[in-house]
């Protein structure tokens, strides 16, 4: 909200300055997001008028002027095109100060100058031309202080206004906020005293009394009249643009004034006139200010004449019954509606406004019949012949005072303060304390206090409000900084020290981590060949960009592949870990991923002893290998139907246990192609984390890897070379010959094919270690073994020995 | 000088010998040679001081001296045609190439920042809880005192999605970690200290300090006779874990409608020693714009609604609650000037973590 410092000042005595305001808002809980001078600052500038215009006699572009400015007639030195014999303008003498600073005396070119002709700008004033001199009108008097002729200088603040505080919500609010606080004497806006009758011109009915709690009316007549210019100032000052019509202007002031949003009706269009307070019928519809067509529902809450609504109540006034430039004669509306009603009815309609902003956040229950004779106060006040004619009050549901029972002891221990009773009574100023047979309280009794909270107050239903009241009013620095805690024991997630461990063995592996949004758009759906019937959908997205929940998380880390290959990186080593969502049958998933891909040269910088190649389907196994064989390693089988994205025929299982652990390979060549990736070999994996969470959640001592012991004697390996039939693989050669006794590890150590082999034929070398964990081994026991190995290999694969 | 002297000193020659030998390097085996059986050395020496024993010791002393004069000139020709050769002056590198580029991989600002929070939150016995994104409106506002059809729910702009709770309210994306809160009061008995880190989505556009999807830090304690001054005490332990030992934390009014009393919190500076340094830097200080605080939490006591929401007395049972946004500190802490970088991915920014 946009508070004007001198507009708020009126109400308070000896008001605080600019910077001591602002310290003793942000100590309340104001915050201030911006302070913006406005009007004029300058001085010992006068009106003065041109009297003779002569050339410089040693520079082309100025001028020499004589100036009368009231006080004598000057000789200056002007730079400016546009003067001329005879205008009026703000003439600076030496000593005055402008926006850049004092101004002296000069010399100009070998010619004093003793004052000078200002531009706007020079005057620190903003929304002029100030490529020239400012002209000012002709019927401003010589000799005046131009200060006179321009606002005076002033400072509007942006302040937030949290919800809790919304009773500030106006000039008059924020200032008896801050005379409760810092004792500061409050002058409240003074209302027409009159009396009239309260019926007789417009007949008011509450039909849904607890949508409407109070209805203050009041009849105005012969109220047309031009609005005040500092009427006109403040509003413009505040955001609002004034109309120039009192009726119109008027009811904004009250509201930024009081707080209390106030609608005028032209009493002619009002058919009656009456006014039904009720809801809306079926079917019935009204045309709003802004001239929509509105159709209302049967919750809403209108006014309404005798036959239609003439405003949704609390958000808009209708078209048909709007005070106009003509109107003469008013019904000023001041009501109290229910705050849950108004907000429903402006979020069903989508409209808002001050006035809906307001009645939302709740308003005081005891103000409406103050701000409508505020209101006519200001109109009696600026058109001297108006009347008020009725002043209704209609008001079913009668306030009642908040009564809450506290005590000091009760208010430290919240605040964890040792603040004596008598300091804490004295800072709850803004609610009342209730006198026990009309006695002030007496602290020896040390009874509790009861406090019947004041109506604007609506934010205080309990003692921790009150709490905070009194460390508002205290200041919160007397809170200390002192703990009696107990020690308590602290554990971690299993999924979080799931993820921090794969994360960290990621890293360790040279993967970087990524984060991606979790929105992903239909295009990356298609791209990526996902099922976009599982998409759980935004309702309310930004752009279509991001329209949907991500299902997977390959959309996102192949988004980090083009940027950075974009960027000139040549390797490209990501992971990342976040959810996806997919919806189910009867509601939906959110599971945990970790996926990343590999790509590009491996290592990912130049060595000078060579050796780099690219990162391929083994490199991104190994990882999957080393990183995981903590948890005991994954199990790798060839995925029977692996998700669309990955190559169907490049593409292993993980498996932990009997669980699926999640898939790593090539990635579908089309989903390449499809993310301007071209014909790029890219090599990706996923897994899920539950798989690793549920591994993990035995206690650490159960599932803590046990060591095997390992043999005192020597270990014997010996390679063996063999040829056979380029159709059997790896892991059936393995599989047949692991069992061989004495064996500790078999490993593939080299792989040829080509022209001495034999077409189909492959030569595979493979390294056997054996050890013993009783004695040494004898080389006519490893011949055996070796020899037994190669006889299985030459039955079950045709293997030769390689010559 | 009698036998046993003698023989001492022989014991004497022949350690300092070895250890010389294991020190030397090729230039220093000729001084060793002069030192220990030169014309001068303390072995010729020794030997020549036989002329005074007894002819029956002379022979026995004299054999061990020679012997172990043979053992040493064979060390040293050992050394001389092996090991000896070993020239430590010259290097078979240029010590100055690179080494081999061992793949390096980074953990994300996000997840280095998380990490330091949880562990300062764990070291004051705060146990780590996690929740889901999709949220349903009870656990994100209603629970938490945003009852419906308060403004208050304006203060945080909601993604909705296309699905809907029990209730046939829609779904949403939860807007705060708070809701974990909820979950965890209502799942387990208190005495109760959690902390939860995690991703949080409002509908706002993105710019240098904004971002439709976040991180945010939550903390709640929900024990007996819990007070403001606890919450101050935890946020600045907190704090002097993260910004060292000097930090301050400071209290202001602020509202959220879970807590009350509650509170804006802000640290010192560290960056220009909050005022401590000279008036000219701590102005200048681009963190802290001069005043001398960073605000980077939000906190309070727990709104006694939210303790009833979760079938507690909030007479009986009392808290405290805070969060924060942890872009907040990763920014500060990595010197991260925009919060488009997260998302960002740029290698080139991530490898330096």
């Amino acid at each position: 909200m946009k508070i004007l410092h001198s507009w708020l000042t009126d109400y308070i005595d000896a008001p605080p300055g600019v910077e001591d305001l602002v310290a003793k808002l942000t100590r309340l809980g104001f915050n201030i997001e911006e302070i913006k001078k406005t009007g004029v600052s300058f001085t010992g500038v006068s009106v003065g008028q041109i009297l003779k215009i002569e050339k410089h006699p040693n520079a082309d572009k100025l001028s020499l002027c004589e100036v009368n400015d009231g006080a004598g007639v000057m000789r200056v030195v002007c730079g400016a095109k546009n003067i001329a014999v005879g205008q009026k303008i703000p003439f600076a003498r030496a000593g005055a100060e402008l926006s850049e600073g004092v101004l002296k005396k000069a010399r100009i070119r070998g010619v004093d100058s003793e004052g000078m002709i200002c531009s706007a700008a020079e005057l620190g004033l903003e929304g002029y031309d100030s490529s020239g001199i400012l002209v000012l009108p002709d019927s401003a008097p010589v000799g005046v202080d131009a200060k006179t002729l321009f606002p005076k200088a002033d400072h509007v603040f942006e302040v937030e206004i949290t919800p809790n505080l919304a009773y500030c919500l106006s000039h008059y609010a924020l200032a008896r906020e801050l005379s409760v606080f810092y004792g500061l004497a409050l002058k409240k806006p003074a209302v027409c005293e009159t009396s009239a009758p309260d019926k007789g011109i417009a007949g008011i009915t509450i039909e849904a009394p607890e949508l409407c709690r109070r209805y203050a009316g009041v009849v105005v007549r012969n109220a047309a009249a031009a609005t005040p210019d500092w009427m006109a100032a403040r509003l413009r000052a505040v955001g609002v643009n004034p109309k120039g019509t009192l009726l119109i202007d008027v009811s904004n002031y009250v509201m930024y004034e009081l707080g209390q949003p106030i609608h005028c009706f032209d009493l002619h269009n009002l058919s009656g006139p009456e006014i039904r307070v009720r809801t809306a019928f079926p079917g019935e519809t009204m045309k709003t200010l802004d001239s929509q067509d509105l159709k209302l529902s049967e919750d809403m809450l209108v006014i309404a004449d005798k036959s239609v609504p003439v405003a949704l109540a609390g958000v808009m006034g209708g078209m048909g019954s709007a005070v106009s430039d003509s109107t003469k004669d008013i019904l000023i509306e001041s009501a109290c509606f229910a705050p849950a009603s108004i907000r429903r009815t402006s979020k069903k309609t989508g409209l808002k406004s001050e006035s809906s902003y307001r009645f939302e956040r709740g308003i005081d229950p005891e103000l409406q019949l103050y701000a409508a004779l505020r209101l006519a106060r200001l109109v009696l006040d600026c058109a001297p012949g108006a009347k008020v004619e009725q002043i209704t009050d209609n008001y079913p549901l009668k306030h009642v005072p908040v009564t809450i029972e506290v005590s000091a002891e009760r208010i430290n221990a919240i605040l964890g303060t040792k603040i004596p009773e008598k300091d804490i009574f004295s800072c709850l100023k803004a609610i009342q304390p209730e006198l026990s047979d009309g006695k002030p309280f007496d602290f020896a009794q040390g009874k509790p206090w009861r406090f019947s909270v004041p109506g604007y107050r609506r934010d205080i239903e309990s003692i921790w409000d009150i709490a905070e009241e009194a460390a508002r009013y205290i200041g919160y620095d007397a809170i200390p900084s002192a703990s009696k805690m107990p020690m308590m024991r602290a554990s971690t997630a299993p999924s979080f020290e799931v993820a921090a461990e794969l994360k960290g063995r990621l890293a360790g592996l040279g993967f970087s981590e990524v984060y991606n949004y979790d929105f992903i758009s239909l295009k990356d759906f298609r791209n990526c060949l996902l099922n976009e019937e599982e998409a759980v959908s935004l309702k309310n997205p930004l752009s279509a960009e991001f329209q949907f929940l991500r299902t997977a998380m390959v959309a996102g880390v192949l988004k980090t592949l083009s940027y950075n290959l974009n960027r000139g990186r040549n390797s490209v080593s990501v992971f990342e870990v976040g959810n996806i969502f997919k919806k189910t049958k009867n509601s939906h998933s959110e599971e945990t991923m970790c996926a990343g891909l590999m790509f590009g040269a491996f290592p990912d910088s130049e060595f000078w002893r060579g050796g780099g190649a690219s990162a391929d389907f083994y490199h991104l196994k190994g990882v999957m290998n080393s990183g995981f064989s903590g948890c005991g390693g994954f199990r790798f089988e060839k995925a029977k139907e692996p998700p669309a994205y990955f190559h169907p025929g490049a593409c292993l299982e993980m498996r932990l246990g009997n669980a699926h652990a999640g898939y790593l390979g090539l990635l579908n060549p089309m989903v390449a192609r499809n993310s301007d990736l071209k014909d790029n070999q890219i090599y990706y994996f996923e897994l899920p984390l539950k798989v690793l969470v549920a591994a993990h959640e035995p206690e650490f001592w159960q599932r803590a890897p046990q060591v095997k012991a390992v043999s005192a004697f020597p270990n014997i390996w010996r390679d063996l070379s063999v040829v056979l039939e380029d159709k059997f693989e790896w892991a059936e050669i393995e599989a047949a010959i692991a069992k061989a006794p004495d064996l500790s590890s078999v490993k593939l150590v080299d792989v040829y094919k080509g022209k001495n082999i034999g077409e189909n034929l492959k030569s595979v070398t493979i390294r056997f270690t054996f050890s013993s964990m009783e004695k040494t081994l004898t080389d006519a026991e490893i011949n055996a073994h070796i020899n037994a190995i190669l006889l299985k290999l030459s039955l079950n694969f045709g293997a030769k020995l390689r010559a | 000088m009698n036998q046993a002297d003698w023989k001492n000193k022989l014991a004497l020659i022949r350690d300092g010998f070895l250890s010389g030998l294991a020190k030397t390097d090729a230039a220093g085996l000729a001084e060793l040679e002069t030192r220990h059986l030169g014309r001068k050395g303390d072995l010729t020496l020794l030997l020549r001081e036989l002329k005074d024993f007894p002819i029956e010791e002379r022979k026995v002393l004299g054999a061990l001296g020679n012997a172990l004069k043979e053992e040493l000139a064979a060390k040293l020709d050992e050394r001389k045609a092996g090991a000896g050769a070993v020239d430590l002056k010259k290097s078979q590198f240029d010590l100055t190439m690179a080494g081999y580029p061992f793949p390096k991989g980074s953990l994300h600002p996000l997840t280095l920042t998380i990490n330091k929070m949880y562990d300062g939150f764990q070291k004051l016995g705060f146990t780590i809880a996690e929740g889901p994104l999709i949220e349903e409106d009870y656990f994100n506002f209603e629970a938490l005192n945003f009852p419906p059809d308060h403004p208050a729910r304006d203060m945080q702009d909601t993604f909705y999605v296309d699905l809907k709770d029990a209730s046939g309210k829609d779904l949403l994306l939860r807007t705060h970690t708070s809701p974990v809160q909820i979950r965890t009061m209502k799942s387990l008995r208190p005495p109760l200290r959690t902390v939860s880190a995690g991703r949080v989505f409002r509908s706002e556009a993105v710019d240098a300090s904004h971002s439709f999807a976040f991180h945010q830090l939550e903390g709640f304690c929900l024990d007996r006779n819990i007070t403001m001054a606890d919450l101050k005490w935890t946020l600045e332990a907190f704090m002097q874990d993260l910004f060292g030992s000097s930090a301050k934390i400071a209290f202001s009014p602020s509202f959220f409608p879970f807590v009350e009393p509650g509170a804006q919190v802000a640290v010192s500076c560290v960056f220009c020693g909050s005022g401590a340094g000279p008036e000219q830097s701590r102005r200048a200080c681009p963190v802290c714009k001069g005043t001398g605080w960073i605000e980077l939490l939000g906190a309070g006591v727990i709104h006694p609604n939210v303790i009833k929401a979760c079938g507690y007395d909030p007479i009986d049972w009392s808290g405290f609650a805070f969060g924060a946004g942890i872009e907040r500190f990763a920014m500060l802490l990595y010197g991260i000037k925009d919060m488009r970088m997260f998302y960002e991915n740029d290698l080139r920014i991530l490898k330096q973590l």
